[in-house]
C-alpha cells in the first residue's frame, strides 16, 4: 500500500484537500458528539459494569465506598449512554444522506448487492475494497446491530434499575417486563450483550485504520472533523444517493451549489 | 359434626393461658408488620375483641407440610397461638383429629353452610396433567376441590411458593404439569399470594388481620403480594449492605471475610433481585434470617426463584446450550477474543493480498487523478 505524503503542521496543510481530492464535510456534529459520548460511556459502562458483576477491586480502608461509586457512575454513565442513542437516533432522520436511517438498514436491493460486495472483500474474495464515502453497507448492517444491542441494553438497564428505584413512573414503563423475562435473565442480556459491544469494539477499531489506510481518504480524521477527502468524480457518483434510487442508471448526485460547499475550505 | 363452642377471641386466648398483656403485644407486632401508624393498635385491638371467629380451611395440596410448620413452630407465645384462635379451624389436614369421611363431611358442612363467608388458605400447588390425578383427597382431584373451595370462598390465601406460582413441584421439568392458585382457578377472587419457601407467618397474621380489623385486603402488588411484605429488596434492608457498598466480599465458605460478617453478593446471593421483608419481619421469634446466619439469599419469594434464581451460589443464571460449568462471563471472554484472533488473522491476510496483488487490480477503485502525490507544506 501507498503511503500518503499529506503532513500536518502549523500551516495545517491536512485542510488542503490533494489535487483531484475535494473535501466533504460528512459527519455533522451530532453524529460525531453522540459518536464520542458512545465511546466513553460504553468503556466507563464496561469498567463500572464488569465490577458490579465481579467484583474485582479488594476494597481498603474504614471509609472505602468501591462498590457505591461504581454504581453511581454506572448509573450516571447510562443515562449519558442513553441520551446519546436518542440524539443519534432522532438525527437518523434529518441527517445528511451519509449518516441518514437507510445507511444502516439496506433497504434496496442494490444497497443489497454491494453488502455481498463488501463482504466479498473482507473474506479475501476481492482484491479492492468498495469505496463508499460515508458507511459501506456492511459497515452500516453492523451498526444497526450495535444501536439494536444499545436499545436492548437500555431497555434492560432500566429495567433493572426501576427494580431498585422503586418510581411508579420509571415502572409504568419498564416495570411489566420482568412479568415475562425475569430479572435475572434481563440481568444475564445485559452482562452478555456488553461482550458484543467489545466484540465491536475490536472490529470497528481495526476496520476503521483497515478502511484508512486503504482509500487514504482522512478516514480516522473524520469522526473528530466530519470531513472526508474525497475524489472528485466519487462525490458526482455517490452510492448512497445512486442505491437509494436504483432505476436510474447513472445519477448526476450532486449539484453544482453541493459541489461548491464541499469544496470550500 | 359437632361445630366448637362459638368463644369470643378474648376467652379462647384466656382459655389458652395467653395473657391480655400478650395479645395487645401481638396486636402492636401485627400493625408493625403492617406498617399502618401506631395509632391503628386501638383499631385492631378493638376489632379482633369483638369478632366471633370466622371459619377457617388449610387446604394442602402438592406440598411438604412446610407453611404449615413454619405456621406452628414460630416460638411462644407463637403468632401461630394468635392465628390458631382468630379463627375456627374446621379444615387442616396436619392438625385436625378426624380422618377420612368425617374429615371429608366437615369440609362439605363448611362449603354449604358458610359459603361464602369462610376463609381458605391453600398450602402446595395443583397438578394439572392427566386431569390432575396426581394428587387427589378423598377421590377428589386437587384441581376440583381448589375450584370449589376457592370460588366459594370470601378470601383466598395462597400460602407458600407452591401455593403461589407452583414453586418446586412447577420447576423444570415439571412432570405433573403443576401451577400455582391463581393459574389453577381463573378469575379467582379476593385472592392474595404470600409467597416464599416457606411463607413467614407473620405476614400471613398480618393479612388476616388486616382483612379482620379493615374488612379488606391490604395494598397488593402485580403479582396480587402484599405490598407491606413484598414491597422492598431484600438487598436494601439487609445489615451486610455497608459492605456491599464499601466493596467488601465473602470470597469463599469461612474466609475472613465470611467469619467477619462481609457481603455474600460473590456468593450468589438474590438478595439484589429479591423482594420480601425477610431481613426485618425475621424467623423464629425475629432471631435471625438466611443472610444473617451467614448464607446467601436464594429468593425463595421471587416468581418461579426454582429456575429463574438458580444457580443458587452464581450471580447470573447459566446459558442455554452450553455445558453446566460453563458461565456467562467464560463464554463472553472466550467470544470477544475469538473476534480479536480474527481481526489479527485479517491484518496477515491483507498484508499478504497487498503483497501478491497483480499489477493490473488496483488497490482501490476510483483512486485521485495523482494518488499518493498530495502537496507538499
Amino acid at each position: 500500500m501507498k503511503r500518503t505524503t499529506r503532513k500536518a503542521g502549523s500551516n495545517a496543510s491536512w485542510k488542503v484537500p490533494a489535487p483531484g481530492q475535494i473535501r466533504v464535510y460528512v459527519w455533522e456534529w451530532p453524529v460525531r458528539f453522540s459518536h464520542w459520548v458512545m465511546v466513553i460511556t460504553i468503556i466507563s459502562l464496561s469498567i463500572t459494569g464488569y465490577y458490579m458483576h465481579a467484583p474485582y477491586v479488594a476494597a481498603g480502608g474504614r471509609t472505602a465506598y468501591v462498590m457505591g461509586t461504581m454504581r453511581f457512575v454506572h448509573i450516571v454513565s447510562g443515562f449519558a449512554f442513553m441520551l446519546a442513542i436518542l440524539i443519534r437516533m432522532y438525527w437518523f432522520f434529518f441527517a445528511n444522506r451519509w449518516s441518514r436511517w437507510n445507511q444502516y438498514i439496506p433497504t434496496t436491493k442494490k444497497r443489497m448487492a454491494n453488502l455481498v460486495a463488501v463482504g466479498k472483500y473482507y473474506g479475501f474474495m476481492a482484491w479492492s475494497p468498495v469505496r463508499y464515502i460515508g458507511h459501506n453497507p456492511m459497515a452500516g448492517a453492523a451498526y444497526a446491530v450495535v444501536y439494536a444491542m444499545a436499545i436492548v441494553e437500555i431497555i434492560t438497564g432500566l429495567a433493572l434499575y426501576s427494580q431498585i428505584l422503586g418510581s411508579k413512573t420509571l415502572s409504568f414503563f419498564v416495570g411489566w417486563i420482568p412479568h415475562f423475562i425475569d430479572i435475572q435473565w434481563l440481568r444475564e442480556i445485559h452482562f452478555l450483550i456488553m461482550f458484543g459491544f467489545w466484540m465491536f469494539f475490536i472490529h470497528h477499531i481495526y476496520t476503521a485504520i483497515l478502511v484508512s489506510v486503504e482509500e487514504e481518504n482522512g478516514l480516522m480524521d473524520s469522526i473528530f472533523s466530519g470531513y472526508k477527502f474525497v475524489p472528485k468524480q466519487e462525490l458526482l457518483r455517490d452510492p448512497a444517493v445512486e442505491e437509494q434510487q436504483p432505476d436510474v442508471e447513472t445519477v448526476q448526485a450532486v449539484s453544482v451549489e453541493e459541489e461548491e460547499s464541499h469544496t470550500a475550505v | 359434626m359437632n361445630a366448637l363452642p362459638e368463644l369470643d377471641l378474648r376467652s379462647a386466648l384466656e382459655a389458652r393461658g395467653i395473657s391480655r398483656r400478650q395479645f395487645v403485644k401481638f396486636c402492636s407486632t401485627m400493625v408493625a408488620t403492617l406498617a399502618l401508624p401506631p395509632r391503628y393498635l386501638g383499631a385492631v385491638v378493638k376489632a379482633l375483641d369483638q369478632r366471633t371467629r370466622p371459619v377457617l380451611v388449610w387446604l394442602e395440596f402438592q406440598d411438604c407440610a412446610g407453611n404449615s410448620e413454619s405456621m406452628l413452630r414460630s416460638g411462644h407465645p407463637t403468632v401461630g397461638d394468635f392465628v390458631l384462635e382468630l379463627f375456627s379451624w374446621e379444615y387442616h389436614e396436619l392438625l385436625m383429629a378426624g380422618a377420612g369421611k368425617r374429615a371429608e363431611e366437615t369440609l362439605e358442612r363448611v362449603l354449604s353452610e358458610h359459603k361464602g363467608e369462610y376463609i381458605a388458605v391453600i398450602e402446595g400447588a395443583i397438578p394439572t396433567a392427566d386431569g390432575g390425578v396426581h394428587c387427589t383427597i378423598g377421590g377428589k382431584t386437587a384441581l376440583d376441590i381448589a375450584q370449589r373451595v376457592c370460588s366459594n370462598a370470601a378470601v383466598n390465601i395462597a400460602v407458600g411458593a407452591c401455593a403461589w406460582d407452583g414453586g418446586i413441584v412447577s420447576a423444570g421439568p415439571n412432570p405433573t404439569e403443576a401451577v400455582g392458585l391463581e393459574k389453577a382457578v381463573p378469575g379467582i377472587k379476593n385472592l392474595v399470594n404470600l409467597g416464599g419457601c416457606p411463607h413467614n407467618p407473620a405476614n400471613t397474621a398480618a393479612v388476616l388481620v388486616h382483612y379482620l380489623t379493615f374488612h379488606e385486603m391490604p395494598a397488593l402488588d402485580q403479582y396480587n403480594r402484599p405490598l407491606f411484605a413484598y414491597g422492598n429488596i431484600i438487598h436494601d434492608q439487609c445489615e451486610r449492605r455497608a459492605h456491599y457498598d464499601a466493596g467488601r466480599y465473602v470470597e469463599e465458605w469461612g474466609d475472613e471475610g465470611s467469619r467477619k460478617g462481609w457481603c455474600l453478593y460473590k456468593m450468589g446471593c438474590k438478595g439484589p433481585e429479591a423482594t420480601y421483608n425477610c431481613p426485618t419481619v425475621r424467623w423464629n421469634e425475629g432471631t435471625s434470617w438466611p443472610v444473617k446466619s451467614g448464607h446467601g439469599c436464594i429468593a425463595c419469594a421471587s416468581p418461579r426463584f426454582w429456575d429463574t434464581k438458580s444457580p443458587f451460589y452464581d450471580r447470573l443464571p447459566k446459558v442455554p446450550g452450553f455445558g453446566v460449568d460453563v458461565k456467562a462471563s467464560e463464554i463472553g471472554w472466550v467470544a470477544t477474543g475469538a473476534v480479536g484472533v480474527a481481526m489479527v488473522a485479517q491484518v496477515v491476510g491483507n498484508i499478504v493480498r497487498d503483497n501478491i496483488r497483480p499489477k493490473h487490480e488496483p488497490a482501490a477503485e476510483n483512486k485521485p487523478s495523482d494518488a499518493g502525490g498530495g502537496p507538499q507544506a
